[in-house]
């Protein structure tokens, strides 16, 4: 039996097929992009500063500012099937308290980088919007975006542990990573080993280094 | 269009190829979610706090199993808070310890602040358990009409009706 509503129906039917195998397609083709991030990163400045977690809270608790400097090359992970790339910076201490080869990691910066075709959605203001969409120049991918040069950055978060403590933290180090956020298929962060043409991610860890201890508070500031 | 009802055995055949279009969609969301060890192996996004990665309505794959390596700082994990029913997708941004009593704090990329404030009473952390997977993949806007079913629910009397209506006027 054929009428109009079958006839719909198989229509549907095949266009959610033809367009979930398109996308499955699209998404392999991000095998065949060659992927060589790399970067320098360093700590510049490190600081440990008393605050409170939140305002209403009685509890002093140890806060480190970590500064640092970054120059990285992300360019190679902008295709067409990227959406945004999400680069983050995290210190990675040992965690001797909770186990033999525990740790903390913490995330002290990070940064939303769109590719041009998903500018229309970022969490901007019209100005703002308007000069990154300028910024692109026309083009829907931007590799020049991947291109981070960061001098003595402040850290986004000032980072703590449960425990209220982290001056003088030790073996503390600072990592880059990314997560590639597609159009359509599978989300990818650092690879820990090459894969395919995938390539791991060269350098992007500082050397180690260690908190200082808690800021005395300046006395004469102080009314 | 009435002979299906004249019809007992045609009838019969018809109900029950109607049940079995409905208990394989159920059995592969039981097996996928086997496979993936989450008791929601496909979420649909529901906020914009997660912008512009994830927008509403986009479909999310969940995997739960930590064959490689534990749950890292970085991943977007769909957790539930203690005594809430709302699983919310975010990313993790600290992780104090390693194992299963790790302590870890998410955030979403679109919000200023933590997710503390979004936490029980008294919970200032998750732990591996309040995870019910980490997001692999990504599928756009599909999962957009399930926010209009639940955002107007005649749609929902609507659609059940006509799929019904499909099954029994269907003939092989």
């Amino acid at each position: 039996m054929h009428n109009s509503l079958n006839r719909l129906q198989s229509v549907f039917g095949f266009f959610t097929t033809v367009a979930f195998t398109l996308g499955c397609l699209i998404a392999l083709t991000d095998l065949w992009a060659e992927r060589t991030p790399s970067g320098v990163i360093k700590a510049t400045n490190t600081q440990v500063v008393k605050g409170r977690p939140h305002y209403y809270s009685s509890k002093k608790e140890e806060y480190a500012i970590i500064k640092f400097s970054l120059d990285a090359d992300l360019s190679s992970l902008f295709t067409w099937n990227t959406k945004q790339l999400f680069v983050y910076v995290t210190a990675e201490w040992p965690a001797p308290e909770a186990g033999m080869n525990a740790t903390n990691e913490a995330v002290i910066w990070d940064s939303i980088i769109t590719n041009p075709s998903a500018d229309h959605l970022v969490n901007l203001g019209p100005i703002g919007k308007k000069k990154l969409k300028a910024s692109a120049g026309g083009k829907s991918i931007a590799p020049e975006r991947g291109l981070l040069k960061l001098k003595n950055q402040k850290p986004k978060y000032q980072i703590s542990h449960p425990s209220g403590k982290i001056a003088s933290a030790e073996d503390v180090t600072l990592k880059v990573h990314y997560n590639v956020q597609p159009w359509f298929g599978l989300l990818t962060w650092n690879t820990q080993s090459d894969i395919g043409r995938w390539k791991s991610f060269a350098g992007g860890v500082s050397d180690q280094f260690s908190l200082p201890a808690v800021k005395v508070k300046d006395d004469k500031k102080k009314p | 269009m009435l002979s299906a009802l004249g019809n007992p055995r045609q009838a019969a055949a018809q109900v029950l190829n109607f049940a079995l279009v409905l208990s394989t969609a159920f059995m592969m969301w039981k097996g996928l979610s086997v496979v993936a060890d989450s008791p929601s192996p496909i979420v649909v996004v529901l906020s914009g706090s997660m912008e512009p990665a994830f927008q509403r309505g986009d479909l999310l794959f969940l995997w739960n199993r930590n064959l490689l390596q534990e749950t890292a700082v970085g991943e977007v994990v769909v957790y539930n808070v203690k005594d809430k029913d709302i699983p919310i997708v975010h990313r993790v941004v600290r992780k104090y310890g390693t194992g299963d009593e790790a302590k870890l704090l998410t955030k979403g990329d679109n919000n200023q602040a933590d997710d503390t404030e979004l936490y029980a009473r008294g919970q200032d952390f998750l732990v591996r358990k309040d995870i019910i997977g980490s997001v692999v993949a990504y599928m756009p806007f599909v999962g957009y009409v399930t926010i209009m079913l639940s955002e107007h629910p005649w749609l929902k009397t609507v659609m059940l009706g006509i799929m019904g209506l499909f099954a029994i006027l269907q003939r092989e």
